[in-house]
């Protein structure tokens, strides 16, 4: 996001990256009404930075909703992006010229400059490379499923099934295709008895096998896998796992391994990213996100987990629910549920509200008019002067009486808010190889302490 | 009273027709539920854990479902021991809900989405708590006449049939906010912020963990003794299904009811049960405290799963995944149905299926290297000894 600066501070940076993004972004509209006129956009991807290194396995984690399987969808480029790029195969030196490149126009480059935008731009840039490059992306680039029920055809046979890429991209037929899906079925512990199957007649693990030889048919160097064991029994999702791991091995596969299960993913990944309301909050190696969280929401995550050893910490705990995709609040996405929220984090009139509304539902009713100058102003009228007394209480009494450079003050019935305005939290690097979109981790490099007692406080004052 | 069980399931058997013969979905299977007490049952897909809590409600749809042997006792609070399962369909429906209530898997297809969260939470006052409403509206339950009760009942009901509404429409009001506030407060004891707004709205309107929650205040709007929770939060996030998982805790411990839990997730039994019965293919292999057998697992098949779930400090690749697949449910053999699977298997168990065995107080393994030799006159060499269990004295 802050790509401007023409630094690598806010990229994630790896050596031989089989996909880079570039400020990804998915808008889906919201139409309304009659005329069906667009009123909004949900934010599904919402700035999106990342590269994927060769060979590694990269865990996308995040709960429902956080747009972590839009993303994987938007590399596997099943869903155009509405904004930024993706890049394939580039090298560490190509990423650099390419973040340093992208925010200028054409007119400001040097001729070698343009030369080469042009090159990388027809040679690496999803959607703007040569269609015999495309193809071989969609070739090297496989997704498979969580749902192994709704994923596979069930009017096809398992030749047909895992035999279909073999078809579109080797224009195979006959015995040379039966040969080729035998050897991919043997490959994922199948066999050729299997092959004159409907996929109704497999188990759950079995099926997940097949979508699994169907990704693997075309040799691909990537492979996008989306809640793969999801579906499964525990036993059987070992046997997925290391069948997965076996595979990666052998042959050399880069994955991304998009999953809400903490448990398989540090068991499988080499790096993670943590997902919240669209944007990435988190990156850095599996075991020390784990060990050592520096955004609010990844210890949450940690900590809300049930393990089968040691005691859970219960501690950190999040207030609320999911903000609407469609307004995200301001400044750091968390903050209106964060239990280290400050003053710096971004709160805006619709946080106070929202605030109130949950916390005080009979104060909020007393509400007449807002009236809002911009995010960070307005003047919200109740229908006593009481009641603005007690809105203007509950306001300097939370964490964000200090986000307002002037208290805010009753005037008759009516409040008066102003808060500071604040950018919108990026990823940033802490410490080696860490990155966290955390505007209290990023002042300090450490993830701030808990001091418990306001929270408290604010819950009895209910 | 002697007993001081709450439940106690004997022998049940419950049978499936199909096509190709019955399939045995729960074969023998014992339990008791003291009052108070957490129990969890633990399996995997297909194992009969919720044929088996569907029992104890009488909800297994009957054809094709058949309870063949058995029985289901519940021990209801100054009347007595109920047999559910041959009790009348009458005694049933008093149960059902009242004593022992259920929430279900996915709470959005468990509540109507045609009618609001209100107007179905009322539909159980209406139902069950018919005297308490009338009592909070100023009339005595003992000498209400039979149109007050009526309207009591159809303010509850979502069939909005109100043909009292002209002549008596004073007395329908209170009724109707007698209803609105019982309905109210048990929302609001399920920690749901703004009970009043979240009653206007329909499930669809609410987020997964809210409508869990509306699902709990439900299913507890009658204190029951024993609340069955078939995979409470499979649909649900980690961060909210810990907190789902505290409030069941929590109702729990100020109510004093038992809590059966149905699921697959055995990290949440290691912190949430005190007991656990471990299902395999209809049968239970394994039963004891919680804490002590999944610290120290004596069934090959309860081991199998510790052993397959992923973790950080297994090497990658190498997870004690349990090989083959479950066996078929239909007219299954007669043998340890564990046996295709099992690294320890003998002779033996490929001949009779092993019953269970008390291994220590309070701990039940169903598997033959407990048991000597020479008692059951078959061999079990090549099976590890028992001796390793000295560590859990």
């Amino acid at each position: 996001m802050n790509v401007s600066t023409g630094s690598n501070s806010g990229h994630i940076l790896n050596t031989d990256a089989v996909v880079t993004l570039n400020d990804v972004k998915v808008h889906y509209p919201v139409k309304e009404g009659a005329l069906q006129r667009v009123t909004g956009h949900v934010k599904a991807v919402d700035g999106v930075d990342l590269s994927i290194a060769r060979g590694k396995t990269l865990g996308l984690v995040g709960e429902s909703g956080c747009g972590k399987t839009t993303l994987g969808r938007v590399i596997a480029a099943l869903v155009a992006p509405t904004g930024g790029d993706i890049w394939m195969d580039l090298s560490a030196q190509q990423q650099l010229d390419v973040n340093r490149l992208r925010d200028l126009s054409e007119s400001e480059m040097s001729t070698t400059d343009r030369d080469l935008w042009k090159q990388l731009t027809l040679n690496n840039r999803l959607g703007s490379m040569s269609k015999e490059k495309q193809r071989q992306f969609r070739r090297n680039c496989q997704v498979v499923f969580q749902d192994a029920f709704s994923s596979l055809n069930p009017r096809q046979l398992v030749r047909d099934i895992v035999g279909r890429p073999l078809r579109v991209h080797e224009q195979l037929s006959g015995e040379e295709l039966d040969r080729r899906v035998i050897e991919l079925l043997e490959k994922v512990g199948l066999g050729a008895e299997h092959l004159l199957r409907f996929p109704h007649q497999f188990s759950g693990g079995q099926r997940q096998r097949i979508s699994i030889a169907r990704a693997l048919a075309l040799n691909p160097e990537f492979v996008i896998l989306d809640e793969p064991t999801s579906a499964l029994d525990v036993s059987v999702q070992a046997q997925i796992l290391n069948l997965l791991v076996e595979l990666q091995a052998e042959m050399g596969l880069t994955y991304l391994f998009i999953t809400h299960d903490l448990g398989v993913v540090q068991h499988m990944a080499d790096d993670i990213a943590v997902m919240y309301l669209g944007q990435i909050v988190e990156y850095g190696p599996t075991d020390q996100v784990f060990d050592n969280p520096l955004h609010p929401y990844s210890r949450v995550l940690r900590d809300s987990n049930p393990t089968l050893e040691g005691e859970r910490n219960r501690d950190w705990e999040l207030s609320g629910t999911v903000p609407n995709p469609i307004d995200p609040p301001h400044g750091c996405r968390l903050h209106p549920r964060c239990p280290v929220a400050a003053a710096a984090c971004g709160w805006s009139v619709s946080d106070a509200l929202s605030r109130t509304e949950e916390n005080s539902p009979v104060l909020f009713e007393t509400i007449k008019t807002i009236e809002r100058v911009d995010d960070f102003n307005a003047q919200v009228a109740f229908d006593n002067e009481d009641g603005a007394r007690a809105f203007v209480d509950q306001l300097t009494n939370s964490s964000m009486n200090n986000a307002m450079p002037i208290p805010p003050t009753v005037s008759g019935s009516s409040v008066t808010l102003a808060f500071n305005e604040v950018k919108d939290a990026s990823l940033e690097q802490i410490q080696k190889d860490r990155w966290s979109s955390c505007i209290r981790s990023q002042e300090n490099g450490l993830l701030p302490e808990l001091v418990k007692t306001p929270q408290v406080n604010e819950k009895e004052g209910q | 009273m002697s007993q001081d069980w709450l439940l106690k399931v004997e022998d049940l058997s419950v049978r499936f027709q199909s096509r190709g013969g019955d399939a045995h979905a729960v074969e023998g299977v014992n339990f008791e539920i003291q009052p108070g007490e957490t129990l969890a049952l633990v399996g995997e897909t297909g194992c009969g854990k919720s044929v088996t809590a569907r029992s104890i409600l009488r909800l297994v749809p009957e054809p094709p479902g058949k309870y063949v042997a058995g029985s289901i006792k519940l021990n209801v609070r100054g009347k007595g021991v109920v047999d559910i399962l041959s009790a009348t369909t009458k005694e049933v429906m008093a149960i059902r809900g009242e004593r022992i209530s259920m929430i279900f898997q996915d709470p959005g297809k468990a509540l109507n989405p045609a009618l609001t969260v209100g107007s179905q939470l009322a539909e159980v006052f209406g139902q069950h708590r018919l005297e308490m409403i009338l009592a909070a509206a100023g009339i005595d339950p003992s000498k209400a006449s039979r149109a007050e009760k009526r309207i009591a009942k159809q303010r509850a009901s979502f069939v909005q049939t109100r043909i009292f509404a002209l002549t008596r429409k004073k007395k329908a009001e209170t009724l109707q906010k007698a209803i609105d506030n019982a309905v109210a407060r048990s929302l609001a004891d399920t920690g749901i912020p703004n009970p009043k707004k979240i009653m206007k709205s329909y499930p669809h309107e609410l987020s997964g963990g809210m409508k869990q929650r509306v699902m709990i205040a439900q299913a507890l709007a009658c204190d029951p003794d024993l609340l069955i929770a078939d995979e409470p939060t499979t649909a649900l996030d980690v961060t909210i299904q810990a907190r789902i998982l505290e409030l069941i805790q929590d109702m729990q411990k100020r109510r004093g009811m038992a809590v059966l839990y149905i699921t697959h997730d055995l990290s949440i039994v290691r912190e949430f049960a005190d007991n656990i019965a471990v299902m395999y293919a209809g049968h239970i292999v394994e039963t004891g405290p919680a804490k002590e057998v999944l610290a120290n697992p004596q069934h090959p098949y309860t081991s199998g799963l510790l052993g397959a779930i992923p973790h950080r400090r297994t090497p990658r690749g190498e997870l004690a995944a349990i090989p083959g697949s479950v066996p078929q449910l239909i007219n299954p053999p007669t043998q340890c149905h564990f046996a295709s699977r099992c690294p320890w298997a003998a002779s033996a168990c490929k001949t009779m299926a092993p019953a269970l065995h008390t291994i220590q107080e309070n701990r039940k393994v169903a598997c033959f290297r407990f048991d000597s030799a020479e008692d059951l006159l078959i061999e079990n060499a090549g099976m590890p000894t028992p001796a390793k269990l000295a560590g859990g004295n």
